[in-house]
């Protein structure tokens, strides 16, 4: 029993991580939180489902649309909602507040769009085969979603550190105005990296949709409050910090749901949030340089 | 005329309460604090005043008390917390205080009866009372703007620096602005509460923190009347225009955005900066006007 809440307890943590790596992404790279991430999450699902119902059930296609959906949304809010605010004074704080407008029009449209009502994939689109280890049932959509999160984190990190793109992104992150003075196109790679983001969450909503058997226009608001929780616990901008938070805070919650009770995991998830944050706010992994950008001295 | 007036009566109401709220808003964005608090602390305001008149036959006037006192409290031990934050953060930090708020209304049942909410609160709050409250309120954030700690807040919010080295504890200021905000926050909850009959833990939630930012933003945090005009066009838009009505949290989307974008002081704001300006440029001598740093603030 414990084992197998364990066991759930890492999958829901993986696509906390799926989810939170395109937050922090954004965050350490534009220094913005995107309050409309959750949408864009909210989206792919929807993606996803609509592609599978005109083609057919596939579970490749679901993912190629929703992570494709995802991002090009998530690119057009970086050009309506986030561009025009770059560059200005205190511009964290009305990117905040302009994401905030955004998902208010994302979430509504998909309210009208479907009717408030909870969709569904369709059955069969992932193939149900059962494992018995050591009295354990395991699924096979149990093992896929944590290494599906393993492979993006890998590919995340080889991406950011091994290659040009990572080297352009990471050199923004640092100083947007150094890195046009060398000749990098600061607005093509911020775009680039909403894309990345946004192909996260719409990921993360496709395999959610399927996971849980559930589609409808309030799943994203919950996870955006759990990858708060998750990136401040990790680190605000850490990669490795996003995979290790959201594993951790996907464990504690499912535990507590089938010992205490589900308002209990709530209070205890956004508890800890508010522990981390007085303690230390820089998280788990939090560099030096974090420090300067959270506390005043 | 009566039966006109008396047909808006509600929408009034609404406009007086959300500006209460607009102000606890707009008082924490003028010192350059980022806080998403004002909801929690209307929740606080509101269940404090419903559960005491419902469940403990307090009265109505003493139970609006106790519940800006509670607020109060919780945003002084809120304000040691998030005054040592920067920006972004203490807008997380207080996400978090709404977060919790919401879960123990909907998980203390025995005393919030959880998800159904609290019915049959007295109402207390008519026009008349409401209209009161917000002349003192609007005095109150008045007075305190006229003197040095209105400039204090103004000189934080345009650069911390600066501010640091001319000797005003930022700190400090900020501890101040959220404590009131927090007095602001729970009047306009404990308000909502006794005008309103029945309260819901969902409605001290984001649609709320929404609400209250679009207020702000879009009359403007540097001028008192900003809260004022900002909680009137939002409440009142989609009831005069009932075609937004299906549409109202798309609308309410956009104006945000549009706002943010186009108008980022507001409207009051950026009107005033406008009058000063031409003041500015009528009392010099004709010719030169081009020259001078036109972008002097106003007030």
């Amino acid at each position: 029993m414990l084992l197998q809440q364990l066991l759930n307890g890492v999958v829901v943590g993986s696509v906390y991580a799926i989810f939170a790596l395109g937050f922090t992404l954004l965050f350490g790279v534009n220094n913005i939180l995107n309050m409309a991430h959750g949408s864009v999450f909210m989206w792919g699902a929807f993606a996803g489902l609509a592609a599978v119902t005109y083609f057919g059930p596939s579970f490749p296609l679901a993912v190629v649309v929703g992570m494709l959906a995802g991002g090009l949304l998530s690119v057009l809010l970086d050009i309506v909602a986030f561009r025009p605010l770059r560059r200005r004074k205190g511009a964290d704080m009305s990117a905040l507040l302009s994401s905030l407008g955004a998902n208010l029009v994302l979430l509504s449209l998909a309210q009208n769009l479907s009717n408030t009502k909870v969709m569904r994939y369709p059955f069969g689109i992932f193939p149900i085969v059962n494992f018995q280890v050591f009295g354990l049932r395991i699924q096979l959509l149990q093992l896929v979603i944590p290494l599906i999160c393993i492979v993006m984190v890998a590919a995340l990190v080889f991406l950011l550190y091994r290659t040009g793109l990572g080297r352009r992104i990471r050199s923004v992150a640092f100083s947007e105005s150094t890195s046009r003075l060398l000749g990098i196109n600061s607005e093509w790679v911020n775009a680039q990296v909403f894309f990345m983001s946004g192909a996260l969450a719409g990921l993360a909503g496709v395999l959610i949709g399927i996971a849980f058997n559930s589609v409808h226009y309030h799943m994203g608001e919950p996870f955006l409050l759990k990858a708060f929780v998750v990136i401040i616990l990790g680190g605000l901008g850490s990669i490795p910090g996003a995979l290790v938070a959201g594993v951790v805070i996907g464990t504690i919650e499912t535990l507590t749901i089938s010992y205490v009770s589900s308002a209990a995991a709530d209070g205890i998830t956004f508890a800890v949030l508010f522990l981390i944050i007085l303690i230390r706010p820089t998280g788990l992994f939090g560099k030096a340089s974090t420090v300067m950008r959270v506390q005043r001295q | 005329m009566i039966s006109f007036l008396s047909s808006y009566q509600s929408l009034a109401d609404q406009i007086l309460i959300y500006s209460v709220l607009a102000m606890s808003q707009c008082l924490v964005m003028r010192a350059g604090l980022f806080s998403l608090a004002p909801t929690a602390f209307a929740g606080i305001g509101a269940y404090t005043m419903a559960v005491l008149t419902t469940a403990h036959g307090v009265n109505p006037v003493l139970a609006i008390v106790c519940g800006v006192m509670l607020a109060t409290l919780v945003a002084a031990a809120m304000a040691l917390a998030t005054s040592r934050l920067r920006g972004v953060f203490q807008a997380v930090a207080t996400l978090a205080l709404v977060q919790v708020m919401v879960t123990v209304g909907l998980g203390w049942e025995s005393v919030t009866r959880g998800a159904l909410g609290i019915n049959g609160i007295p109402k207390v709050a008519t026009t008349g009372w409401l209209l009161l409250v917000v002349a003192l309120a609007t005095w109150l954030l008045w007075t305190i703007g006229r003197y040095s700690i209105g400039r204090a807040f103004d000189l934080i919010r345009e650069d911390e620096t600066v501010a640091v080295s001319l000797g005003i504890s930022v700190m400090r200021y900020h501890r101040f602005a959220m404590i009131l905000s927090g007095l602001l926050g729970g009047l306009a909850g404990a308000l909502y509460a006794a005008n309103s009959h029945a309260i819901q833990p969902s409605e001290f939630g984001f649609s709320m923190i929404v609400a209250g930012l679009t207020m702000a933003v879009l009359g403007g945090h540097k001028s008192v009347w900003g809260a004022l005009l900002g909680a009137a066009i939002l409440i009142s838009l989609p009831e005069l225009f009932r075609v937004f009505a299906e549409y109202r949290s798309v609308f309410q989307g956009v104006l945000l955005m549009l706002v943010i974008i186009f108008l980022p002081n507001g409207i009051v704001d950026s009107l005033l900066e406008l009058a000063h300006e031409r003041k500015v440029r009528r009392a010099l001598p004709s010719g030169d006007g081009g020259n001078i740093d036109t972008k002097a603030r106003a007030t």
